[in-house]
């Protein structure tokens, strides 16, 4: 307040000058100056902070000055051809109105030079990227701002350790996993709100763990072993975790649409493909450690590309994009590229990693009398395990089965090939399938071949059976194969006419649905046990857009979603077999995702052990199924009831009303009694109809 | 049970009802004519014929001998069910939407709609001596409706008051007496479409276009039990001797996109009046459902659909034999 007061006082002294000048508008002068004894105790940073805010420092003027260190280092002789190169580079950025190169008795450079820019934005620039810019070999340049300086002037000589940060609890990540009866957890997405739910699938009914209305802005995804839950937002990325779904980090990339995460759940890709208006550097992907939070890399990729961008091993050690005509494999945790650079293929058209070792399998396209070819390449040495020549390929589709025991390669090929305006038109098209047998000598290769078109493509998750839906509508036909050592790949069974366009295994195998998804497909189910290929069930769900399996493969969900259509949206639990459990139908219904579970600890022989033994773990689940069936039904028998005493209770009043009035009613209709339909037997008339039984016709001749 | 499908209309089904034997069924469509039918065999008793437009609202007395009608063609008719004579006829300024007699039948109500500048009135007459004349008799009493339209009505046993379902959602209880509102709630968010009397009228089921029909007390419009649906729903029934409701709706055809008869859902629903659960489903019609109604002796039900068809279903044993256990 007595600085304001002062104020006040300080610009009236101002006007008190000008006053003067022309007093005669104010006859009374007011007394402006101190009174006796006044101590100014008002700091001039008080005062004047603004101002003072633009009083000249030493580093004004340098602001545009750029240091560049790692510099050749040249005599006197060669001193001009370095400026011309030196300027040659630093020119880009803006004008430069000043440069200095410190030289030593003998007149040789000192290695340094500054450079002076015609204003402080293109000094930044040039600093942003010269910074460790490769002159040759033996120099990289070391690029700072002049006025950097003072910053590092202020560093204190002496160190002191940082302070040790409290220990947070971040709970049980992995509590989900401890539910004895292996209930999963899946989220519901609804768009009106941006409600989210989290829901176990406990029996007979699911149970609610968490709604939050606006958790997400968009949808949310799980990360590969569900450990986290991920949120989008504008700001960029949420994580949640632990029993009570608390945040655990956030990662900000504005506008962010994509993400991705690494096999382990060590890194997270985010993808912000429009960028933020308000700050232009962001980049475009950035990959971030989810335990520290810390941003490791960041890339701007040019041009649109297929997300994600960014393929990892299965390890986490590796991740890998393509390129023109490069394969650039980077390494973790240093981020940079492997052995420092990309691998030069020529024609990479596609890749994938094993999901079990770090083995990538490419493809590359035609090029003039070079054929086409998939390469198997391990991961850190470069060998090449298998190269397959391949002819007349049009598209190759890689698909590694989930156990990472056998690589098929969808390959498309024709007959014919015009070129016109530039386009490729491919006729005659026929496909192959090539089998490649990971775990085998020499890995052999074996193919089949299909004259039809090829709808879809599907390994068994663990096994050796694969799925094809082939054909061309209405005769669409689904084919199962299975994969032997040393042979080519037998049919195992063809169902014909099918009204299905995708195929869903369950993650054990064994079982599949032939769905038929969106508008065309027309929600037709088949729940099929490809052990002896027996159609368990067929039934539908008309406008169905996803198929879901649990993560143990026990249910399926399929729903629809409000993403493709806006009436009937919701979901349908499925036992495996195609029994029905649940309908729901939730209103502005857009995303059912179950959550991930990490695979087993279990070893193979464990594993079998209990898969022997299994008929003597059935009758106690059989049991506890019995008891959780007759205690629900017990628990609606009960709510029934208790609904009828409710209702019943509220009917006595009215029916004892009803009776009292039944003079007045009989008053109304001249004293005949209506109330029961043969109440009133004195007016009863029979009357005969006919019916209708047959026609017979007779031609009478 | 294989129902009778009663062919005679050439519109969308609008209304149907049962005389109080059940012995009849009367049906009324936007064809003009409403039609009168055995219940028994399905065998067409006879038509209506004057109606210059769409039949909205039909209603038979508890003696049979009198049919009330009204239409878009801005009348209201009463005739002589034997006969099927017209015995009187009343002008209104606007469509008539919902008509019915009083449980003496000596009076009738109808309501006209909100229309040509017109607003929504409920016109209460004298039917004891209908001839030519009614035409220029003063109702007994003209209650203006200030607000959304009667979209459905429905008059108590001892002919003191009327209950209006609106096209908000509202219903609100009218004393005769006075012609003053008595009570009101708005429970739906949408039209009613139809509003049914059970048994002894001490309750009465509601059909809304907010998918929902809903179980009401007649005395103080408490909301007893809602039954869900995914669809709009346009007629609901109780019936006389279990505690089932039968709804029946479907989407609107104008809404209806792709051809599927999936998408629109155009079954009868079953559903336990008390427990609220669903119990079973009847198929047939091939557009939404517009009007249901249960035999008065609770054996069998008829519907009337957008389809122009009526199909009287008689229920098997198995549907009597049927109970939720609690």
């Amino acid at each position: 307040m007595a600085k304001k007061k002062l104020e006040d006082k300080n610009s009236q002294n101002g006007d008190n000058t000008k006053n003067e000048d022309d007093s005669s508008s104010n006859d009374e002068e007011p007394n402006f100056s101190d009174p006796e004894g006044f101590v100014d105790d008002i700091t001039e940073e008080e005062l004047i902070g603004d101002i003072l805010k633009t009083k000249p420092k030493e580093t004004d003027g340098v602001e545009s000055v750029i240091v560049v260190d790692g510099v050749p280092v040249v005599g006197p002789n060669r001193i001009e051809k370095l400026k011309s190169v030196i300027n040659k580079i630093f020119v880009k950025f803006g004008s430069i109105v000043n440069e200095f190169y410190p030289v030593d008795e003998q007149g040789s450079t000192k290695g340094y030079i500054f450079i002076e820019y015609s204003s402080p934005v293109h000094a930044a620039e040039a600093v942003k990227l010269t910074s460790n810019f490769k002159l040759d070999k033996q120099h990289t340049f070391q690029v700072n701002l002049f006025t950097d300086f003072s910053k590092y002037e202020s560093i204190p000589d002496k160190w002191e350790p940082p302070e040790p940060q409290p220990y947070q609890d971040q709970n049980d990540l992995h509590y989900y996993l401890l539910e004895p009866d292996a209930y999963d957890q899946f989220a519901v997405v609804t768009v009106q709100a941006q409600f989210v739910q989290i829901w176990q699938n406990t029996q007979p009914d699911p149970t609610m763990v968490e709604e939050r209305s606006s958790w997400t802005q968009t949808y949310v995804k799980w990360s590969p072993l569900g450990t986290y839950l991920s949120t989008f937002h504008k700001l960029g990325i949420a994580l949640w975790a632990g029993p009570n779904f608390d945040q655990y980090k956030k990662f900000a990339h504005a506008h962010v649409q994509f993400i991705d995460y690494s096999p382990c759940e060590k890194y997270l890709v985010t993808y912000s493909p429009q960028g933020d208006p308000y700050n232009p550097d962001q980049k475009k992907i950035i990959i971030w450690d989810i335990r520290t939070g810390q941003e490791k890399r960041s890339f701007n990729p040019e041009g649109p590309s297929a997300w994600p961008i960014f393929r990892w091993s299965h390890d986490d050690k590796y991740f890998a994009r393509i390129g023109n005509d490069v394969l650039s494999i980077y390494e973790t945790p240093s981020f940079g590229l492997l052995d420092k650079k990309s691998i030069k293929i020529n024609g990479i058209r596609d890749f994938n990693w094993s999901p079990t070792d770090n083995v990538v399998a490419y493809w590359v396209a035609e090029d003039k009398d070079v054929p086409a070819s998939v390469t198997l390449l391990e991961i850190p040495n470069r060998n090449e395990t298998r190269k397959k020549n391949l002819f007349n390929v049009a598209d190759c589709k890689i698909h590694w089965q989930k156990s990472g025991d056998y690589l098929c390669v969808k390959v498309d090929r024709y007959s014919k090939v015009r070129k016109e305006k530039n386009e490729i038109k491919y006729s005659g098209m026929y496909c192959n399938f090539e089998i490649f047998h990971m775990r085998e000598k020499q890995i052999p290769v074996d193919s089949v071949e299909s004259k039809e078109p090829i709808q879809c493509f599907a390994w068994e998750p663990v096994g050796s059976k694969f799925g094809i839906i082939h054909g061309e509508s209405p005769s669409i036909n689904v084919s199962f194969y299975e994969v032997r050592q040393g042979q080519a790949p037998i049919l195992l069974k063809k169902f014909d006419k099918r009204a299905c366009n995708r195929l869903h295994w369950s993650p054990n195998g064994q079982y599949i649905v032939l769905a038929g998804v969106g508008t065309n497909g027309g929600g037709s189910l088949e729940f099929v046990d490809t052990h002896e290929f027996l159609v368990m069930n067929t039934t539908d769900h008309f406008q169905m857009s996803d198929v879901e399996w649990d993560p143990t493969g026990r249910y399926v969900v399929t729903g629809v979603s409000y993403w493709k259509t806006k009436v009937d949206t919701g979901y349908w639990i499925w036992s495996f077999q195609g029994k029905i459990l649940k309908r729901i139908n939730l209103e502005k219904f857009a995303q059912l995702l179950w959550r991930p579970r990490p695979s087993t600890l279990l070893s193979e022989e464990k594993q079998r052990e209990i898969k022997k033994n299994l008929k003597k773990y059935y009758a106690q689940f059989e049991s506890k199924d019995r008891m959780r069936q007759s205690k629900a039904s017990k628990e609606l028998i009960e709510k029934r009831a208790a609904l009828m005493d409710k209702f019943n209770d509220i009917r006595q009043k009215r029916i004892k009303q009803y009776v009292e009035n039944k003079a007045r009613r009989l008053a109304l209709r001249n004293n005949v009694d209506t109330d029961e339909l043969d109440a009133d037997t004195e007016n009863v008339e029979e009357e005969i109809v006919e019916f209708f039984i047959k026609e017979e016709v007779t031609i009478v001749e | 049970m294989k129902p009778l499908m009663l062919q005679g209309h050439e519109r969308a089904i609008t209304q149907i009802k049962y005389n109080r034997e059940g012995d009849l069924l009367f049906s009324s469509s936007k064809d003009n004519k409403p039609n009168v039918w055995y219940s028994l065999n399905g065998e067409r008793l006879g038509s209506f014929n004057g109606h210059q437009g769409a039949v909205w609202c039909i209603d038979v007395d508890w003696t049979t001998t009198r049919f009330l009608s009204g239409a878009g063609d801005n009348t209201c008719k009463i005739w002589d069910c034997e006969t099927g004579k017209e015995i009187g006829n009343i002008v209104t300024n606007s469509s008539v939407r919902t008509c019915m007699f009083s449980y003496s039948a000596n009076m009738a109500v109808y309501t006209t709609d909100k229309a040509m500048k017109q607003p929504c009135e409920m016109f209460i007459i004298d039917v004891r001596n209908v001839d030519e004349s009614i035409s220029h008799q003063d109702p007994i009493l003209r209650i203006p409706i200030n607000g959304p339209r009667v979209s459905s009505i429905l008059w108590d046993n001892l002919d003191e008051s009327i209950i209006t379902g609106h096209e908000n959602g509202e219903i609100i209880t009218w004393d005769l007496k006075t012609g003053k509102k008595m009570n009101s709630v708005k429970e739906h968010d949408s039209l009613i479409n139809d509003m049914q009397w059970n048994k002894d009228a001490t309750m009465f089921i509601t059909a809304s276009k907010d998918h929902t029909a809903k179980l009401f007390d007649a005395e103080s419009l408490a909301l007893l039990k809602t039954y869900k649906t995914e669809r709009p729903v346009n007629s609901a029934a109780i019936s006389p001797i279990a505690e089932h409701v039968v709804v029946g709706g479907g989407q609107d055809a104008m809404d209806v996109t792709t051809t599927s008869a999936r998408v629109g859902k155009f079954d009868s629903r079953f559903f336990h009046m008390v427990f609220e659960e669903e119990f079973g489903r009847v198929k047939g019609h091939f557009g939404p459902i517009n009007s249901v109604a249960f035999h008065p002796d609770g054996k069998s039900y008829s519907s009337g659909g957008e389809d122009g068809y009526v199909r009287v279903h008689n229920f098997d044993s198995s549907y009597f034999e049927y109970n939720l256990d609690y």
